[in-house]
C-alpha cells in the first residue's frame, strides 16, 4: 500500500522538524497545565474526577488544537506541489489518494499521539493524589479530543489541496481558523448581547440560533463532552441541540472539508 | 498490445489549444522520439499520460490501461522522468532510489547498482537537494530504471546534461531497449533523437504533423537531398528562379553567396543548368543527405534550438 510509504516518509520527515515539535509541545504543555491546575479549582467538598476534568480541559483545547492542526496541515501537500517533488511521487505507481491519505494519517497521527500521551499524563495529575479515575468516560474523552485534532489537521490538509502555493495555503488556513475560532465566538457573544439589549431574549439565544452558533467544531466538541462524558454537565434544549446530533455534525466536520477538497484536487491539473 | 495508444487527445487551457486531436500509437519494443519546438505541447501530452493533467477530450492508454481511470496501474510498468519535478527535500540520492524501489515493490534491486549505472554512486549519501541539475536528472533516470519497466517515459531527458552525460543517457536508453523496454522520449535536440530513435513524431502547435521512421521522413522530403552551392554572385532574383524548378522544395541563402536547396535527386542537374543559363557560375557544389534538423525546420518552420 503506497499510502503507508507516504505516511512513513512524512512522519520521519515532519517529526524531525523543529516547527512541528514546537507546535506539538504547545498542545502537550497546555494539556498538562490543565491537568495540573484543575484539582486546584475544584471546591473541597466536590469530587475531582477525570470525567469532570473533561469539560474543563475542553476550554484549554478549543483554541490551541485548531491552530496547531491547521499549521500542521496547511503545507503538507502544497509545499511539495509548489516545489515539484509531488510530481516525482506521482510519477511512481502512487496515486493522489495515496498522497492525501498518507499525509493525513501522518499529520493526524502525530497530533493524536501527542494528545493521547499528554492527556494520559494529565489524567494522572488529576487523579493523584485525591481524585478518582473514571476510566471509560476518560478514554472516550481522549478519543474525542484526538478526533477534534483530526478535524483540524483535516481542515489544514484540505486547505493544502485547494491552492497552488504554500503562501496562499497559509493565508487561507489562518483565515479559516480566525473565522471559526476567534470571530465566531465574538459574533455569537455580540449577537446574544444585542438580542438581550433589545429585550427579545433573556440572555440565552433561541434554540434555532443556538443550533447555528453551535455548528462550529469547538462548540460541538464541548457539547458532546458535556452530553456524554461529564456527569456534572447536561445538554438541554430542542432535540437538534442534543449531543447525538452534535456527534453527527462532528463526523461531518471530520470528513466534509477533506472530502470536498479531495474531489477538487483529484481533477486538477498539477502541471 | 501497444505501449502507448492515444486516441483523439485534445487539451484546451481556456481559449488556447495545447493539444489538438492527437492520435498516436507507440508499439511495444520501439524507441520513439517525440519532437517539437518548445511550447508545441510535448510535455502536455506526457503529463496526460502521467495523469498530471486531464485531457479535455480523447483518451490515452499505456499497455491497454487507461491513464486517467487507472493511473496507478498504468504507471506500474512504467519508468518516468517527468518535467518540472524537483527532488524530495531531505532525502539522499540513495533514499530516492529506495523510495522508487518500495513504491514499485522491486525489492531485489540494489540501490547502489542503479546509482552506479547512472554514474552518481559517489553522491549516494548526499542530500539530493544539493545535486546539480545534471545529477538530479541522472538520479531521476535511476528512479525510472528501478524494477525493469516495460516502458520508459522521459520528458527532455538530456536537460542539464553535458555532452558526455547525454551520450551516457543514450547508451542507457539503448541498453534498456535491447532488454526489451519500449522507450518514449521527448526532445527538442535533434541529434539525440536521430541517434537512437526507430520512429519520430513531430508536434507543432499541438498538432501531430508527422509520424514516421527517419528514412520515411527523408523520403517524404522528396529523396531528401540537400545541395549546398557556392556561387560567384547571388542576385536578388536567383532564389526565386531556383524555387520555380520542378522538384525543388526549399531554397535558402545561408551566407554571402552560398545557398542551400532541398530537392529531389533528379532536380539537382536542372538547378545547375538553370544557374549556368542565367550566367551565374557555380564555384563549389556539394550534396548532403537531409538531416533530421532540416526536416524539422521543414515541418515546423522554426529552428529547434
Amino acid at each position: 500500500m503506497s499510502w503507508q510509504l507516504i505516511a512513513r516518509q512524512d512522519v520521519s520527515d515532519t517529526a524531525t522538524q523543529r516547527s512541528t515539535r514546537v507546535l506539538l509541545a504547545l498542545v502537550a504543555m497546555a494539556t498538562l497545565l490543565a491537568g495540573y491546575i484543575y484539582p486546584l479549582t475544584v471546591p473541597e467538598e466536590a469530587a475531582t474526577t477525570t470525567a469532570t476534568f473533561s469539560t474543563y480541559a475542553v476550554g484549554w483545547l478549543t483554541t490551541l488544537v485548531p491552530l496547531v492542526g491547521v499549521l500542521l496541515g496547511y503545507g503538507s501537500v502544497v509545499s511539495e506541489r509548489e516545489s515539484g517533488s509531488l510530481l516525482l511521487s506521482l510519477s511512481l505507481p502512487i496515486s493522489r489518494e495515496d498522497v492525501l491519505l498518507g499525509k493525513y494519517v501522518s499529520r493526524t497521527g502525530l497530533l493524536a499521539a501527542t494528545i493521547v500521551g499528554s492527556l494520559a499524563i494529565a489524567g494522572w495529575l488529576v487523579v493523584y493524589p485525591f481524585g478518582t479515575l473514571d476510566l471509560l468516560p476518560y478514554l472516550g474523552f481522549v478519543v474525542l479530543t484526538a478526533l477534534f485534532g483530526a478535524i483540524w489537521t483535516g481542515i489544514g490538509i484540505a486547505v493544502s489541496l485547494l491552492v497552488s502555493t504554500k503562501r496562499r495555503a497559509l493565508v487561507l488556513g489562518v483565515t479559516v481558523f480566525f473565522l471559526l475560532v476567534i470571530v465566531w465566538d465574538t459574533v455569537v457573544q455580540a449577537l446574544s448581547l444585542a438580542l438581550e439589549e433589545l429585550g427579545i431574549t433573556d440572555g440565552e439565544l433561541p434554540d434555532p440560533l443556538q443550533f447555528v452558533a453551535g455548528l462550529e467544531p469547538g462548540r460541538l466538541f464541548r457539547r458532546i463532552t458535556e452530553g456524554f462524558i461529564d456527569p456534572n454537565a447536561a445538554v438541554d434544549g430542542a432535540w437538534y441541540l442534543s449531543e447525538w446530533i452534535a456527534l453527527v455534525l462532528f463526523v461531518v466536520w471530520l470528513v466534509g472539508p477533506l472530502g470536498l477538497a479531495y474531489l477538487r484536487f483529484s481533477g486538477v491539473d498539477l502541471s | 498490445m501497444n505501449a502507448i495508444d492515444a486516441t483523439n487527445v485534445s487539451k484546451h487551457y481556456g481559449s488556447t489549444t495545447a493539444l489538438d486531436r492527437v492520435d498516436l500509437t507507440v508499439e511495444e519494443g520501439e524507441t520513439f522520439g517525440f519532437l517539437g519546438p518548445n511550447g508545441a505541447g510535448k510535455s502536455t501530452f506526457i503529463n496526460i499520460l502521467l495523469d498530471f493533467a486531464k485531457p479535455s477530450d480523447g483518451q490515452v492508454e499505456i499497455f491497454g490501461t487507461d491513464c486517467q481511470r487507472d493511473g496507478v496501474d498504468a504507471r506500474e510498468r512504467v519508468g518516468v522522468l517527468p518535467e518540472g519535478y524537483s527532488v524530495i527535500e531531505r532525502l539522499t540520492g540513495r533514499q530516492h532510489i529506495e523510495y522508487a524501489i518500495r513504491s514499485k515493490d522491486a525489492h531485489d534491486t540494489n540501490p547502489l547498482d542503479i546509482l552506479d549505472r547512472v554514474g552518481i554512486r559517489d553522491a549516494a549519501g548526499r542530500k539530493a537537494s544539493g545535486y546539480s541539475k545534471g545529477m538530479a536528472q541522472r538520479l531521476v533516470l535511476g528512479m525510472a530504471l528501478v524494477g525493469e519497466p516495460d516502458l520508459l517515459l522521459l520528458d527532455e531527458p538530456s536537460t542539464g546534461l553535458d555532452p558526455n552525460g547525454a551520450a551516457e543517457m543514450r547508451r542507457i536508453l539503448r541498453e534498456e531497449n535491447e532488454r526489451g523496454a519500449t522507450i518514449f522520449f521527448s526532445s527538442h535536440i535533434l541529434e539525440q533523437v536521430e541517434a537512437v530513435c526507430d520512429r519520430v513524431g513531430i508536434l507543432q502547435n499541438g498538432e501531430l504533423v508527422a509520424v514516421d521512421t527517419i528514412e520515411g521522413l527523408r523520403e517524404s522530403m522528396g529523396g531528401g537531398t540537400k545541395l549546398v552551392l557556392t556561387l560567384d554572385e547571388l542576385r536578388d532574383s536567383t532564389l526565386a528562379e531556383i524555387e520555380t524548378i520542378d522538384g525543388v522544395e526549399t531554397v535558402a541563402s545561408v551566407g554571402d553567396s552560398t545557398i542551400e536547396v532541398t530537392c529531389t535527386n533528379d532536380a539537382k542537374m536542372d538547378i545547375v543548368v538553370a544557374l549556368h543559363q542565367a550566367g551565374i557560375e557555380v564555384m563549389n557544389f556539394k550534396t548532403e543527405e537531409a538531416s533530421l534538423e532540416d526536416m524539422f525546420i521543414e515541418y515546423t518552420g522554426s529552428r529547434g534550438r
